[in-house]
């Protein structure tokens, strides 16, 4: 089992520190950060989440630009160890209510008697926020979010996690409203990442949408709840072979797989595709899923590279929103790498450009194109000169793109996977918690290529 | 509680310590809690504050839960370093083991269980008897693990005191925590003992099958895990197993999936039913797959297992191509481990798709990745015949962009190309040849040379090309030399003309005269000599036809690939690595010599590579694609032992043992019946370990396996043992080809060499044997006097060791030097000093490590004065052992 836990921060300085069994050496933290940061792989310069060094294995992860870690001497599960630590961050965010350097400092006594409770002798005992709250005595000391803007529904979700971690709430399960009351409310998020990869012709090669229905319950009492999905929700059939639209599918939702959260009780899932469970506390996910029967990407991009004389070129970029105009998606980051041997852009915005920002960034010679928010139905254009220090000898598409996006669309889901309903058992009839549906598509690879 | 806690990090003051004494003394609880959070912020910030010891165990007796945590936490920490002290605390242990509170009994066990002090574990037993028959089941489970944490500190008492039965009852408890822990720590006890304490029966099996239900998702795990050592008795078994454990398949933790997938692909091996290995194999590819959903870290991990799985069962992932696709947001660590899944799973059907993808990455940024695409294509060339020509338009395309490394890595696959499908795709050679002058790479430059050399008669100017890589050949590097002067002699070969014959005559000086690279030299000759004197001859030889390769340099060896499957879900799959080749934790019950510094120091991990070996033949690069020997299991230790099925082993089994006895290693009457004698042997050039197996029990063995740790050295076996059934009473020999730089270890050099060797009947048998220096040393070792007498003066005094070897004596010169040389110590020169000899000698090793000897000689009188030079001192030590044994 694992011998250590500890996390670092990016520069490599011990902020929890845990040895559970006293056989690996104290110095492991300075051995892990200085074989990360200079990673000399076989192939990769950028080391793997898990390697041994001196008979020690490293696993880690990052989590909110912190590196949580763990050692053992022994033929462990990796991902056992890696699900630990992933866990182990969701509940101290849970907690402190938001995670990062500053929030563990201010809170090492409560993290070592979470640490205490979740790890014994290496085992991993309880990760259920719900349960340890039974065990922890100290009192988070709830740091205030100064950096993260306003919590606008983009700024909800921790960057850089696959399965997003952070909802929507930076508020601590334990700690209460000035008022001494607790808010009852809840959170239901239904996140997906698609990803999207386009042929030069505009066809979709592969499109995928990882789901996951995330919630966060600060319901007193832990009352039941049920939760309705889309009754003609069909999991685990092979769409179409093909992608292409209007196919036999229709307007049922076809998953590929899904997974469950353990609270979930599955009875009547097969017969009306409802979930019913005693949310815990803390945060957690419902249920992941894994779609990739076709659907319409949001975003329609052309891009073009073309010669324009020599030692120049032309590069077009047209994007479309195709959804609706109620919809807007936000931050918007559109890339493309230009040829090495580019030297200077020159920009020129179509119409409607307020909110937008154009970049090239000399070292890596890539084109950046930033919007604040695309309205849905509306198109945009950038269009960029280039000039080189060389002529092309070659096809200039093979050594320049693929264009990748990157964006956030609040309140919009490409996989039609719906919440139909959140049915709470009331108490009593004054008894009407706040509850909150959200759903939000962001970009996991969104790729078009030349 | 006021204020932040971050604030106890911030004493500056003078005093710091007597303040906090102050403090914890102090008569209000609250000041009380506040200086023990501010002794702890200074423990965790690595400052010493055992001082305090005292004082912060008088403040263990409270109510307050949240200050004796505080206080516990203190204990655990520092009670190793003051032994004593911790004694202090044990009463209050005791009676907070007696607590009403359930919370404190299971504290107070569960931290007197990580205070690793003899004295404290005496304590420990009777409160930690009482805590697992709790009526709490969170007590019972916190004492589950610490009767493996007393089990860690003291093996016997927890065996004297009965805690394993009362954890063998554990696992029919009725709340699924306390089942999982106890599964737990039975595990891990049973791990670390020779004794078969927690064994899967039949009835446990299906106790631990019901549990699984109810027990959290690392219960799961652990049980999951343990019941994967179980083997069902049949089929049925098997089935029913797979029944109970397939619904995991669905759980949102991938630790779970993972060992639900290990447990149900080591049953299936039993199942016999066709329709229900079909039926599984469809089951378990959509949770695989939504492992790829997960993070990035736990991709990777899957991904590493997916590359096993599919190498056993390739059906299962086959129509699932599509999702190994690189992500451009993807680490380049997942990017190249889908790289390798898709080769794998690029058949005739998806190939059109699959080398789209390629030449997608093939132009992207990074150059690492970028490599691996081409080389990507040329294997997926070499796998699938069907495919071959439009992985070749592709490589082509890639070439006419031009990016220079792009150019360089197709060249090298494109090689690989022409020995699959010889006399097939020549017409590209033009195009091959337009790069020529871009090549800086040694393997590219090496693959191209060897193309216009192996296609001499069909390039018009083959003669011209080759002519323009003569100018520099005596700065090119060896590979390129090597390939240079083989493709020159196939030129002259093929075109007897005297362009050709100018040129051979320029490559067979500058390879025999103007280097001092042997292998070169030797290459050189032997053409010289062939071509002098049989030109037919030497086209037999030089333009022989080659065996045609094919593509399994990733494919794992079957029993290493069993065994790693086996070893699904734990980091062994990760590495590819057996288990014993990195795993190092070592209980003191458990004698072996492979102890802690084995891995001190080495690198038995993912980050170790395997180094280029390089080519020795005629053919650049054939053997890393044809041989089957496995890449990235250098360190592995079992794992030298297959995989080279095919290499020459030469096998000795019948011929009696010639020469002395061999030092006998594993005596028989501590290896149960089993007597091994051995000693490392240099022949012919090549290093053989020579072995003695003697059979004096009464059961006859066979399955021998041998298994070298890492050593100074490296060194290794070539091959498998290759040791028949043994009968009792009977014995055999045989003569092991080793190699060397494989296992390295580091630290000082030592002559060390642990063996472990098992067969199908014993236990595994460790044993020492000393590694005599002289085997390393080389046939040509011999120095010119001119040269022993400059290196002598170039070489630094610090660099002279002298020794007295006692014991050591020479009869006759004569033989001496003699003997020495049958050793490859040459004799250079003599000199007589007074009424002594002085002996001048050299040798030679492998890593060009050179040892200038000047032996003192009384002829006739034990007691020979030997001073050594040589540029590695640090081997010195090793060097004198060996003249030791030599001169005896």
């Amino acid at each position: 089992m694992i011998s250590q836990f500890f996390v670092l921060s990016q520069r490599g300085d011990n902020i929890v520190f845990r040895d559970y069994r006293g056989e690996v050496s104290k110095g492991s933290a300075e051995i892990f950060f200085r074989k990360v940061k200079f990673w000399k792989g076989d192939d990769v310069d950028e080391a793997p989440p898990v390697f041994n060094v001196d008979g020690v294995n490293y696993v880690h992860v990052k989590v909110a630009g912190l590196l949580f870690v763990a050692t053992t001497r022994i033929n462990i599960s990796p991902s056992l160890v890696l699900e630990l630590l992933q866990r182990i961050a969701r509940i101290i965010k849970d907690y402190l209510g938001i995670l990062n350097e500053d929030s563990l400092r201010k809170n090492f006594v409560l993290v070592y008697e979470l640490l205490d409770e979740v790890i014994d002798f290496g085992y991993p005992q309880t990760t259920s926020t719900e349960v340890l709250k039974s065990y922890i005595f100290n009192e988070p000391i709830v740091v205030e979010n100064a950096h993260l803007p306003n919590l606008g529904p983009a700024a909800m979700f921790v960057q850089g996690s696959k399965r997003m971690p952070g909802t929507a709430v930076t508020k601590s399960v334990v700690s209460t409203e000035p008022g001494g009351r607790k808010r009852e409310e809840i959170f239901v998020d239904i996140i997906e990442k698609i990803s999207v990869t386009f042929s030069s012709s505009g066809y979709i090669l592969t499109s995928e949408i990882d789901g996951t229905i995330q919630m966060k319950s600060y319901l007193s009492g832990n009352p039941e709840i049920r939760l309705a999905l889309n009754e003609d929700l069909r999991i685990g059939e092979r769409g179409g072979s093909s992608h292409g639209y209007g196919s036999s599918t229709g307007g049922v939702v076809i998953l590929d797989d899904c997974n469950f959260h353990e609270s979930i009780h599955l009875d009547s899932f097969d017969v009306d595709r409802t979930l019913s469970l005693v949310p815990p506390d803390g945060e957690f996910s419902v249920m992941n899923y894994r779609m990739t029967q076709e659907f319409k990407p949001p975003f329609h991009v052309v891009a073009l590279i073309e010669e324009s004389g020599s030692c120049k070129a032309e590069v077009t970029i047209k994007v479309r929103a195709d959804f609706p105009s109620s919809i807007t998606a936000n931050t918007i980051k559109i890339q493309m790498p230009l040829p090495a041997y580019t030297t200077r852009v020159s920009f020129e915005l179509g119409s409607g450009v307020a909110g937008n920002t154009t970049d090239f960034k000399e070292a890596t010679k890539k084109l950046e194109w930033g919007l604040k928010k695309i309205v849905g139905g509306s198109e945009h254009t950038l269009r960029a000169k280039l000039t080189f220090s060389q002529d092309s000898h070659v096809n200039l598409t093979k050594e320049a793109g693929p264009v990748n996006m990157a964006f956030t669309i609040p309140m919009y889901n490409a996989s039609r996977l719906q919440v139909k309903y959140l049915q709470i058992a009331k108490k009593s009839k004054a008894y009407n918690p706040y509850r909150w549906v959200r759903y939000v598509t962001q970009s996991n690879s969104y790729v078009i290529r030349l | 509680m006021s204020g932040h806690d971050s604030k106890y990090f911030s004493t500056t003051k003078k005093g710091e310590i007597p303040e906090l004494k102050e403090e914890l003394n102090s008569q209000y609880k609250d000041k009380r809690k506040d200086a023990v959070k501010k002794v702890i912020a200074a423990m965790t910030v690595g400052k010493d504050v055992s001082s305090l010891f005292t004082d912060v165990v008088n403040c263990m007796q409270t109510e307050n839960l949240e200050l004796k945590k505080l206080v516990y936490l203190y204990l655990i920490n520092y009670a190793k370093s003051q032994p004593d002290l911790a004694i202090l605390a044990v009463n209050t242990f005791v009676k907070d083991s007696q607590d009403p509170n359930p919370l404190i009994r299971a504290l107070a066990v569960r931290t007197m269980g990580c205070i690793r002090v003899d004295k404290i574990t005496e304590y420990l037993c009777d409160p930690l008897e009482r805590c697992l028959k709790d009526d709490d089941p969170y007590v019972r489970k916190t004492a589950s693990i610490c009767v493996a944490k007393l089990y860690d500190i003291n093996a016997e008492l927890v065996e004297d005191r009965g805690f394993l039965d009362t954890l063998k009852d554990l696992i029919s408890d009725n709340n699924p925590m306390v089942v999982a822990n106890a599964v737990a720590a039975l595990a891990e006890i049973q791990e670390n003992s020779k004794m078969p304490i927690f064994e899967i029966t039949n009835n446990t099996l299906s106790k631990l099958l019901a549990a699984l239900n109810e027990c959290t998702e690392w219960g799961q795990v652990f049980i999951l895990d343990a019941l994967s050592k179980y083997k069902a008795e049949d089929a049925r078994e098997a089935e029913n197993i797979v029944e109970r454990v397939t619904p995991r398949l669905q759980h949102a933790n991938c630790a779970v999936v993972l060992s639900a997938v290990k447990m149900i692909l080591q049953q299936m091996e039993l199942i016999t039913s066709t329709d229900m290995i079909r039926n599984l194999c469809k089951k378990m590819a959509p949770p695989l797959v939504t492992l790829l959903s997960a993070e990035s870290e736990i991709q990777y991990v899957a991904l590493r297992n997916i590359n096993l799985i599919v190498q056993k069962r390739p059906t299962i992932l086959a129509h699932e191509i599509k999702v190994f696709f690189c992500k451009y947001n993807d680490p380049i660590y997942v990017k190249m481990e889908k790289l390798e899944i898709m080769i794998k799973l690029a058949s005739d059907r998806n190939i059109d798709q699959v080398l789209l993808e390629f030449k997608e990455y093939a132009t992207e940024v990074d150059v690492d990745f970028v490599r691996k695409a081409v080389r990507a294509i040329g294997r997926c060339a070499i796998k699938l015949e069907r495919a071959a020509e439009r992985c070749i338009s592709v490589l082509l395309e890639l070439i006419k962009i031009k990016v220079n490394y792009v150019v360089q890595e197709a060249i090298i696959v494109i090689k690989d190309i022409f020995r699959r499908y010889p006399n097939t795709y020549e017409s590209i050679i033009a195009t091959l040849c337009e790069s020529l002058d871009t090549l800086d790479e040694p393997e590219a430059k090496a693959s191209m040379i060897w193309i216009i050399g192996e296609y001499a008669e069909r390039i018009d100017n083959a003669d011209e090309l080759l002519e323009s890589f003569l100018e520099s050949f005596p700065e090119e590097p060896a590979l390129v030399q090597l390939q240079l002067l083989t493709a020159t002699v196939k030129l002259f070969l093929k075109k007897p003309t005297e362009g050709p014959q100018q040129m051979i005559q320029v490559v067979l000086n500058n390879a025999t005269v103007e280097t001092d690279n042997p292998d070169l030299r030797d290459r050189a000759y032997i053409y010289w000599r062939l071509l002098s004197t049989d030109p037919e001859a030497a086209k037999d030889v030089v333009l022989a036809e080659k065996p045609v390769i094919s593509d399994d340099c990733d494919q794992l060896d079957s029993s290493l690939l069993n065994d790693l499957l086996a070893n699904i879900a734990t980091i062994s799959s990760v590495y590819h690595k057996r288990p014993d080749a990195f795993v190092s934790r070592v209980k003191a019950s458990v004698p072996k010599p492979d102890s802690d510094d084995i891995t001190e120091g080495s690198e038995a991990g993912y980050s170790e590579s395997p180094s280029h070996v390089t080519e020795a033949t005629p053919v650049p690069g054939s053997s890393s694609l044809s041989s089957g020997t496995q890449p990235a299991l250098v360190p592995d230790l079992l794992g030298d032992l297959i995989g080279l099925d095919n290499a020459i082993v030469p096998v000795d089994q019948t011929s009696p043992p010639s020469g002395p006895p061999l030092p006998v290693l594993l005596p028989s009457s501590s290896g149960q019946g089993l007597q091994i004698s051995a000693q490392l042997t240099r022949r012919d050039g090549q290093i053989f370990y020579n072995i003695l197996f003697e059979n004096n029990s009464d059961n006859s063995l066979d399955g021998f396996m041998i298994q070298f740790n890492k050593n100074t050295f490296g060194i290794a076996a070539a091959g498998p043992l290759q040791v028949s059934q043994l009968q009792p009473g009977s014995s055999t020999t045989t003569l092991l080809l080793m190699v060397i730089s494989q296992n390295l270890s580091a630290g000082p050099p030592s002559s060390v060499l642990q063996v472990a060797v098992k067969n199908n009947q014993q236990p595994v048998w460790y044993f020492q044997d000393k590694i005599p220096l002289h085997v390393f040393f080389l046939e040509d070792g011999r120095m010119e006097r001119g040269v022993f007498l400059e290196t002598w003066k170039s070489l630094p005094d610090a660099n002279e060791i002298t020794k007295d070897l006692p014991s050591a004596i020479v009869r006759n010169l004569d033989a001496t030097i003699d003997h020495l040389a049958s050793s490859n110590i040459f004799f250079i020169a003599k000199r007589k000093n007074a009424n002594k000899d002085l002996l001048y000698l050299s040798a030679k090793t492998p890593k060009n490590t050179i040892f200038l000897v000047e032996l003192t000689v009384l002829v006739g009188t034990p007691g020979i004065r030997c001073a050594i030079k040589t540029p590695s001192p640090e081997m010195a030590l090793l060097f004198f052992e060996t003249m030791e044994t030599l001169l005896n």
